[in-house]
């Protein structure tokens, strides 16, 4: 991995038109800018990682499961 | 024409036209070896389908379309992932939520509505996206949804009023 000190207010630049700028720094929390052209997706990595560890529990869903489901969606009423 | 079968462990041996495959370039997210699944729909009436991969037969999904439950569910996607897709303003497309059940709690089952699942209805090409908006987690309890917008709705009849609120502002990045 790269590694690059900076101070506030500096930035790095990955390939042609990415820039992450090193906006503030307090305590333990630093706040980022990121500048990136619209067709690419910027997002925190946690984000990922919950949707993956969602998707995981979502695989071991069982038939069993969705009939009470179906079950408990009769006894709500359907909108 | 030609078919796909695979000896689904749930469902038993499943043919399906090569038409009704959908094709996630990338995967979903955890699962990005499984590329070609189909949507299967057990009963017309329920609002639930599966996604069951054609790749691995123990590998299938619950889900949802977000707004049989939050009619007002309007994710904004990326630029990028709307391109992959092959989205302009007037594809048709579908969407789906991923559902967790908590084993043995039916009641507290939840749709992911930061990561939802969108189709080309076209191309047949999807891909699990994440959503821009921070309004949207990946536990939205599906039960609860329902009774609030039940309830909305009823209160909507009975005053005439609109009840919508200011929507939240946030800083993003």
């Amino acid at each position: 991995m790269l590694v690059l000190t900076c101070k506030v207010n500096q930035s790095i630049v990955i390939g042609d038109d990415i820039e992450v700028v090193v906006l503030e720094v307090r305590g333990e929390q630093v706040r980022l800018g990121v500048r990136a052209p619209k067709s690419i997706a910027v997002h925190r990595k946690e984000v990922y990682e919950q949707i993956r560890q969602e998707n995981l529990n979502a695989a071991s869903v069982s038939t069993d499961d969705l009939s009470s489901l179906q079950a408990r969606l009769v006894e709500e009423g359907n909108p | 024409m030609t078919k796909t079968c695979i000896d689904s462990t749930r469902f038993g041996r499943i043919e399906v036209d090569e038409e009704a495959v959908i094709t996630f370039s990338q995967g979903l997210f955890g699962f990005e070896n499984y590329r070609r699944f189909v949507v299967l729909c057990l009963d017309e009436k329920s609002p639930f389908r599966w996604l069951q991969s054609l790749e691995e037969p123990s590998l299938a999904f619950v889900v949802i379309e977000p707004r049989y439950f939050m009619p007002d569910y309007a994710p904004t996607i990326s630029d990028a992932d709307a391109e992959a897709l092959g989205l302009d303003a007037d594809t048709p497309y579908l969407m789906f939520a991923v559902v967790t059940v908590p084993p043995g709690k039916p009641e507290q089952m939840t749709a992911n509505l930061m990561g939802p699942i969108i189709v080309n209805a076209v191309t047949r090409m999807a891909r699990q996206v994440v959503v821009e908006d921070d309004c949207y987690s990946t536990k939205h309890s599906i039960l609860q949804e329902l009774m609030k917008w039940q309830s909305q709705a009823r209160e909507g009849a009975d005053a005439g009023t609109d009840l919508q609120g200011e929507p939240e502002h946030r800083d993003r990045r």
